[in-house]
Formats: structure tokens, sequence, C-alpha cells
């Protein structure tokens, strides 16, 4: 028997229902726009030409990692001659990829919300200057990260496959299951504060791109010129010249962590106390650009 | 009977214009005129406005037919290029420059020899004070104001303005409009152009609406909407005694329907005309109080709906 | 009815120029039209409400919560739809609302949602899955609203929503202005053009050069003027003219060609329609003549 036929109708209003339920706050607001940031950098949910660059360039990153280990791995037997395998220290942050990275990415995810004239919007908001420059901040130190440390999980992983013992190459290189993160994440730190800031002061992803490339290699050669200016005279204080390298910086930390000293080779060997004022330069840098970053976001005009 | 899309005296004339950019026809064989006074320029976005203000200032050339002011070529004819200006909506205004410096620049460029001339173009849109401040701190409403100081130096014969009220704030507006107004009484030929169609109305006698690149209506907007006969018009109506009122005109042959409601009558009607000339003798026969007469789609904004539609 | 916003003498001032003087609001929770010149103070207003700038003196409440000790939670219940352009032209307008509504706290699926729930209100159809860089202006701004909807804030600050818009859009845009009030959430609506107020708010506040000019609800400010305006048509507007003099009233013709007669009872509503009658003239229009909203504001704006 069938049920009989409906005699009542109604109609739903399909106009606006309000939200009653829970909502987030700052964190919850710096969490999406660290999401939105992220995806937007690595190129998800956006046509493939935005894709292509961090691909390539991590690829790039990757690359010596994968040859390292293959030659190992195809010389296993009988050592290879002339062919000198880099240890994790002199590959992490070694390639222009990362700055390259950095140059395009950073531009692209903080230039356009200016130009845009979309930070009213953002800011409009429960979301403070300081919440949005750690997001920013934050986007691109996670790529860098990434970009720095994946290579050298390649890296770890193809070592220990092709050693002699898995097991022992474990307990042999237990040091550099720390050294190499810290390392990873001081470098991020480093690009993403400098990025952002000099991202945050144009509104043009060009020419903030140009700038962040010119300032770390412009800062690179007048350190060697002025360095250059000493040669001859024996190390000393003069030295201190070699501070003012931008793009070797983050890489002399790196050496104190792995070394616990300056690399025989870099110009501020010689010079007292010369790792202390590397990481005293670093940091100094890393806060004037966290800084930058904070003032030019503390007023935003509507 | 003339047909409205032209005037008599014209001193623009529109031949069987079109204008294409690519394979966006922006004019379609569009034939009208415009003559003294001011003439609204009406259409939805995109309709071909833009495009028609500067192919009849001579900006733009017409792919076919032509465009005469005062019997010449606007886009060829230096002379008459001099008794043209046009205020076009958006275009940038060199920052670094005063308001005074712009109009005098474009007072020097048509070779005005009057001294006073920039002063007296600032002077009637209320602007000598702000006369030598740099058009970059202004708002949209003063550079809009500014760029028209900068038509008029010229002492134009034909004045084409599009949205030359964008911006700006309700006193303003009030005295733009008077002055337009006044433009036209003195035998100008202004053409304006705006969304804002209760501003059109106290401004132009006269309308032209455009819709995809062709004259969709012409003429003054009452006799438009006359014109539209095929769609029935609506006429509120307060009275004392709505029901008995009511019913008396549903006996009408012109009255098509009637709802009540707290607002008042509304009857609707084919024959617009006809009811006017009933509702009186009707109310005096049964002796109701009329207290309001209104037809609802009289402005220029319902028959603009209506045209778009 | 509480306020929704609450001022009291709020001060905002510039170099060279006091953008607002010791202005005190009591915004009821409706629609309500912010009518003033660029620079008489109406940007700066908004940018207080939402604790972008801290008055100079001063204080106000919005929902009422003060701003200066709790802006970011104030912010979480308000929407803003500045006038500029200001979405990221290479997002779809699907994912823009969506991710404005993550920004406002609302959960990742919650903001999808209701984006595409806001999406429908505003009438952005198929168009919401395309960068917003290709829209006309009549999708950019209902795009704009959209956003500023998303995360159900209890007041819009819309400013000028209708800018740009043809007359269709214009109409689109204040009827769904008009429906925010009926969703219960509260207006206020920054503009220049005062028939957008006369159509939409019910409540005027007027700023002129950083001071309060009026602060009233829209009915008060559109008055009887104790005069009806009769249109029967060109040619039987001066026989009116004489006949309704004959019989006393005092009637004059404007400029044009209607009849405007001083009423002073319904006994002289009476004479003109048995005048029109006895003539047999077409009773076009008969109506009292109001103060429109711009005489209101231009008087006062002369007075201040």
């Amino acid at each position: 028997m069938t049920a009989p036929a409906p005699t009542a109708g109604a109609v739903y209003d399909r106009g606006y229902r309000p939200y009653e339920g829970p909502r987030g706050g700052r964190r919850a607001a710096t969490a999406a726009l660290f999401r939105t940031s992220l995806r937007r950098a690595i190129g998800l949910r956006r046509p493939w030409r935005q894709k292509v660059a961090p691909a390539v360039l991590l690829a790039i990153a990757a690359v010596p990692a994968v040859v390292n280990v293959g030659i190992g791995y195809l010389t296993r037997d009988s050592p290879a001659e002339g062919f000198s395998f880099f240890s994790y220290r002199e590959y992490l942050g070694v390639s222009s990829a990362l700055l390259l990275f950095v140059a395009l990415v950073a531009p692209d995810i903080v230039c356009p919300d200016r130009r845009q004239r979309v930070l009213p919007l953002i800011f409009a908001r429960p979301l403070t200057g300081a919440d949005y420059a750690l997001a920013k901040i934050g986007t691109i130190f996670t790529c860098v990260f990434a970009f720095a440390f994946l290579p050298q999980v390649v890296l770890y992983v193809g070592q220990m496959l092709v050693s002699d013992g898995a097991l022992d190459y474990f307990t042999d290189n237990t040091d550099v299951l720390v050294k190499v993160p810290v390392a990873a994440a001081v470098l991020a730190l480093f690009y993403a504060a400098l990025g952002v800031a000099v991202a945050s002061l144009t509104t043009r992803r060009i020419v903030a791109g140009a700038s962040i490339l010119g300032i770390t290699l412009v800062s690179s050669t007048v350190s060697a010129i002025l360095l250059g200016a000493r040669r001859g005279q024996g190390p000393g204080d003069g030295d201190l010249a070699a501070l003012v390298n931008l793009l070797a910086l983050p890489l002399r930390v790196r050496d104190l962590i792995f070394l616990g000293r300056l690399h025989e080779e870099s110009p501020l060997s010689g010079v007292a106390g010369g790792g202390a004022l590397a990481i005293a330069c670093y940091v100094a840098v890393v806060a004037l650009c966290i800084g930058v970053v904070l003032a030019r976001y503390r007023s935003v005009e509507t | 009977m003339s047909d409205p899309a032209f005037v008599a005296d014209a001193s623009v004339v529109v031949e069987d214009v079109s204008v294409w950019f690519g394979q966006k026809v922006a004019l379609s064989e569009l034939a009208c005129s415009f003559g003294p006074g001011v003439t609204g320029l009406l259409g939805p976005n995109g309709a071909g406005k833009s495009t028609l203000m500067r192919a009849m200032t001579g900006l733009i050339g017409v792919n076919t037919g032509r465009v005469q002011v005062d019997g010449r070529d606007p886009r060829t004819d230096r002379a008459v290029h001099r008794r043209i200006a046009l205020v076009p909506e958006d275009e940038a205004v060199p920052a670094q420059l005063t308001a005074r410096q712009l109009v005098r620049y474009v007072a020097d460029l048509h070779g005005v020899a009057d001294p006073d001339a920039a002063d007296r173009a600032l002077g009637s849109v209320d602007m000598l004070e702000a006369a030598d401040r740099r058009l970059r701190g202004f708002s949209k409403g003063m550079r809009q104001r500014a760029k028209v100081a900068a038509a008029l130096v010229t002492d134009p014969h034909v004045l084409v303005l599009d949205e030359p009220l964008n911006g700006a704030d309700p006193v303003q507006r009030v005295r733009l409009t008077d002055l337009f107004r006044r433009l036209g009484a003195e035998g100008r030929t202004v053409v304006v152009s705006s969304h804002v169609l209760s501003e059109v109305e106290r401004l132009a006698d006269r309308v032209l609406v455009l819709i995809h690149g062709r004259l969709a209506a012409a003429g003054n907007h009452r006799a438009i909407r006359d014109a539209m006969d095929d769609r029935p018009r609506h006429v509120l109506i307060r009275a004392d005694e709505q029901r008995r009122l009511a019913a008396a005109l549903l006996d009408l042959d012109t009255v098509a329907g009637v709802s009540l409601s707290d607002a008042g009558l509304v009857v609707t009607t084919d024959r617009a005309g006809d009811l006017a000339l009933a509702v009186a003798p009707v109310a005096h026969r049964l002796g109701v109080r009329l207290r309001e007469v209104r037809p609802l789609d009289d402005s220029l904004e319902s028959m603009f709906r209506e045209l778009v539609r | 009815m509480s306020s929704i916003v609450r001022a009291r003498g709020l001060t905002k001032r510039y170099p060279g120029v006091t953008a607002l003087d010791g202005v005190d609001l009591d915004l009821p929770a409706g629609r309500v039209g912010l009518v003033g010149a660029n620079g008489a103070g109406k940007t700066t207003l908004f940018r207080l409400l939402l604790g972008l700038t801290r008055p100079d003196e001063g204080a106000v409440e919005v929902c009422g919560s003060s701003v200066a000790d709790d802006p970011i939670g104030v912010r979480s219940q308000i929407g803003y739809m500045p006038e500029h352009d200001c979405l990221p032209l290479d997002q779809t307008a699907a994912d823009v609302v969506a991710t404005f509504g993550e920004l406002g706290g609302l959960p990742v699926r919650v903001a999808r949602q209701r984006a595409s729930e806001v999406l429908d209100l505003v009438g952005l159809d198929e168009a919401r899955f395309r960068p917003v860089g290709g829209f006309s202006t009549g999708m950019r701004q209902r795009a704009k609203l959209a956003q500023a909807l998303v995360a159900d804030p209890r007041l819009v600050l819309l400013d000028e929503p209708t800018a740009g818009l043809d007359p269709s859009g214009r109409e689109e845009m204040l009827a769904l202005v008009d429906r925010l009030g009926s969703f219960g959430i509260a207006v206020v609506l920054a503009t220049h053009l005062l028939d957008d107020v006369a159509r939409v708010c019910d409540h005027v506040v007027m700023l002129d050069a950083g001071r309060l000019v009026t602060d009233a609800p829209t009915t008060s400010l559109l008055h009887q003027t104790g005069t009806v305006t009769v249109d029967v048509g060109p040619g039987g507007a001066e026989a009116l003219v004489g006949r309704l003099a004959a019989r006393g009233l005092a009637v004059a013709l404007d400029e044009r060609a209607m009849a405007e007669v001083t009423v002073a009872g319904d006994a002289d509503l009476d004479a003109i329609r048995d005048a029109v009658a006895e003539l047999g003239l077409p009773l076009h229009r008969l109506t009292n003549r109001l103060t429109s909203l711009d005489e209101a504001f231009v008087h006062r704006a002369d007075q201040a």
C-alpha cells in the first residue's frame, strides 16, 4: 500500500543564514593567511606557470644530492678519484636556487597585497600588523627550509643506503640529524626576513625581486673589493669588511653550527672573536628586517 | 512629426556612424544630432556612450558614416576643434600640476588670448580657492571639476561631459547642475552622460538612450515612456474613500486593474492620458477627496528600466 | 533600541587638516546613510570604527564594545566594503570570498560554504569561478559586498557601493542593501548620492569638514511644505491657475508649467479637484511638495 499523497508544501527561504558557530580569533586568522600565502608560493591552485618555477628550483637544489649519491653508488666498490664528495655542511644553502626562489616568491606574496590595495580588507579582519608579518615571513621560512632541508634528506638517505652499514651510518652521524635542521632554519630565517622586508618596501614585484638579488650580490661584491684592497697585508681587523657580505653571512653561522668555528678559508677566521661577530651581525640583520616589516604594516592606508 | 533623434538647429550631426574595435562593434549605424541646450546621454555600461562622445569630438575616427560639427569634420578641421571640449571620465591628469596650471596649459594649447579666462573658468566651478594646489592631492570630485574648468577655458561651443558629477558632494552636484543648465541656456550644445538618472532628469530636457551601440530611444523622457504603449502604466491615487473610488475606476475602459494597498490605490492602465482625464470627474461625482495622484513610472529611471528590460 | 555605533567627542587630526572634530554619534541599528564631501571625514570615521587608527580625542564604541579596548574583537563583528578596487585579481571570486571568510575566523569548510551562499545572495553565478581580474564593475562591487558579508557581521560599512554602476546595477545594489536590513545586519552607507540615501536609509548622518551637521531619521528631513503641485499638461495650466485664483487660492505657475497651490486645508484640495473636473483637464499629477534631501543638505551646509 503506497503512502498517501502529501497535502502540505513549504517554501524555504534560501536568502541568508546567520552563523552561530565557533569563530577563531587572531590565531586562526594568521593561520589562514599563512596557508593562503603558502599555497600561492608553491603554486597550488594557480595556473601552471606559477607552479613551474618553484618545482624547477627545488629540482635544481636537489640535483647535486642525487648526483652525489649516484656517483657514490656507482663507485662504491672502486673509489672514484678526483671527485670530492661534499659534506652536509658544504651542501647546505650553497645553491643559488634558494636565493632565486626567495627573489621570485617573496615579492609575489607580499607586493600584490599592497599594489592591489587588498591590505585594507585584510586589516579589517581580526588580524594585526604583527600577525601579517608573522604569516608572510613564516611562509617564506617554510619554503626555504623545505628547499634547504629536503635535498639534505635525499643526501642522507642516499649516503645511508650506499654505505656499508645503514645502522652504523646512523650512529656515526647522529649530530647531522640536529645540525642540518638547525642550520637550515638559520638559513631560512635569514632569507625569509630579508626577502619579506625588501618586498614590503615596494608595490612592484620586479623591483622587489631585483632588489633582493641586488642587495645580496652587491654586498658580496663590495665585501670582496674591500678585502681585495687588503691583499698582502696580514690577517687583522680590516678583515671585518667581510661582515658586509650578506650572501655569506648565514653560511658563516652555518659553519659555526657544523664546525664550532669559522671555516679556515673564511676571511673572518683570522679576526679575534670573528665567530661571535658573525653571529651578532646575523642577529642584527634579521632583527632589522623584522623591524622593517613590522613598521611597514603597522599603519595601513584604508 | 520629426524624429526626436534629430534637432532642427543641430550643431553636431552623427550620420550613420559605425565604430568597431577589432571584433567589438561599439557603435552600429548610429544617426542622431545634438543642438543647443543640455542633452542627456544614457545607457548601460558598455553601450557605446564613451565611444560616441569621443567620435563626436573628433578624438577617434569612425569606420563608416561621418560626424559633422558646425558642418565640418572635428577630426581634421582645426578651427572647429577649438570650439569643442570633451571631459572624459577616468583619464589621468598630470598630478604634479596645480589646477590653475592645468587650466592655463589647456588655454595656451588652444591659443586662448584672454589672460583672465583661466580664473573665470576656475571660478565657474568654485575652484579659485584650491586653484594653486596640486592635482595629486585632489579628491575625485575636485579632479573632475578641474577638468571641467580646463574644458571651459576655451569657451567651447560644444561641451561633452562623461560623468561630470562623479565624486562630487551634494552641494557641488547642485552647483555643477546649475552651471551646465546655464551653459545650455546660453545656447551651447552640452551633452552629459551619467548613470544617476534623477540628476539627468533635472539637468536635461532631452535624452538619447544607447543600448549595444544603437539608439534605443530619443527625446523627452515622458514622451518616450508614453511611446512605450505596449507596457502598462501605474498611477498611485490616495483618496479618502479608496474602495468606492476603486470600484468606480474599474468601470472605466481605460483601467486594466486596480490594487489596494496601505499607500493607496495603484491603477494599472494602458492609456495614461485617458485615465488622467477621468480621475477628477469621477472623484468629483462621487464626492471622494483626492489627496494625491502620482504616476509611478514617470521618472527617467522607470523609463530606462522599461527600455533596458 | 541600542545604538550600533556610539561616539563621544571623536576627534582625529592629520597634518594640516582636522578630519573629525568633536563628533558625537548615536547610530541606530538599521540602515544609516553617511553623507558628506570628500575630506568631510567619512573615510576617517570608518577607519576609526575598524580600529585602524586611534582618535586624538574622544572614544567610540561599536556593537557595545569599546574600539580602543578591543579593536580585534570589534573587527570580527564588522564587514567592510571599501570604495576602491581591493580584490586580488588573479584569484576566482569563490576563492577570494572563502579566503576572507577564513581570515574572519571561520573554519575552512564553513568559510567555503558561506562563501557559496553569500555569492548566491549577491547574484554572482557562474562568474564566481572566474578570476576577479576579468569582472565588470558591477560584478566587482558584488564580490566586494560578498566578502564583507561572508563572516556574518553584525555591522557592514559600505563605502560608495553604487560607484561606477549603471542604473540597473545601482538598483540591484540598493535592493541588496535594502535586504541586509531584513537580515538583521546593520548598515552604514557612505555616499555622495542623496538619492541612494533617500531610497534605502532610515537614518541620515551628514558630515561637513569634520563636523556633524545632521543626525536624524530620514523622514524627519523630508517634510511637507504646505504646497501642492498640480500637473494638468501644458495646455490647461493657465486656465487652472485662473480658476483657482478666482476661488481665492494662492497659486502660481512654476518653470515647468505646473501649478503650485498653497493648501490651507482639505477644502482647498476639493477645490482643486473640482476645478480640474469642471475644466475637463487631465489630472496627471497631484502631489505634496516635499523638501528633498538635497535641499535639506544644501540648506544646512549653507548654515554651517
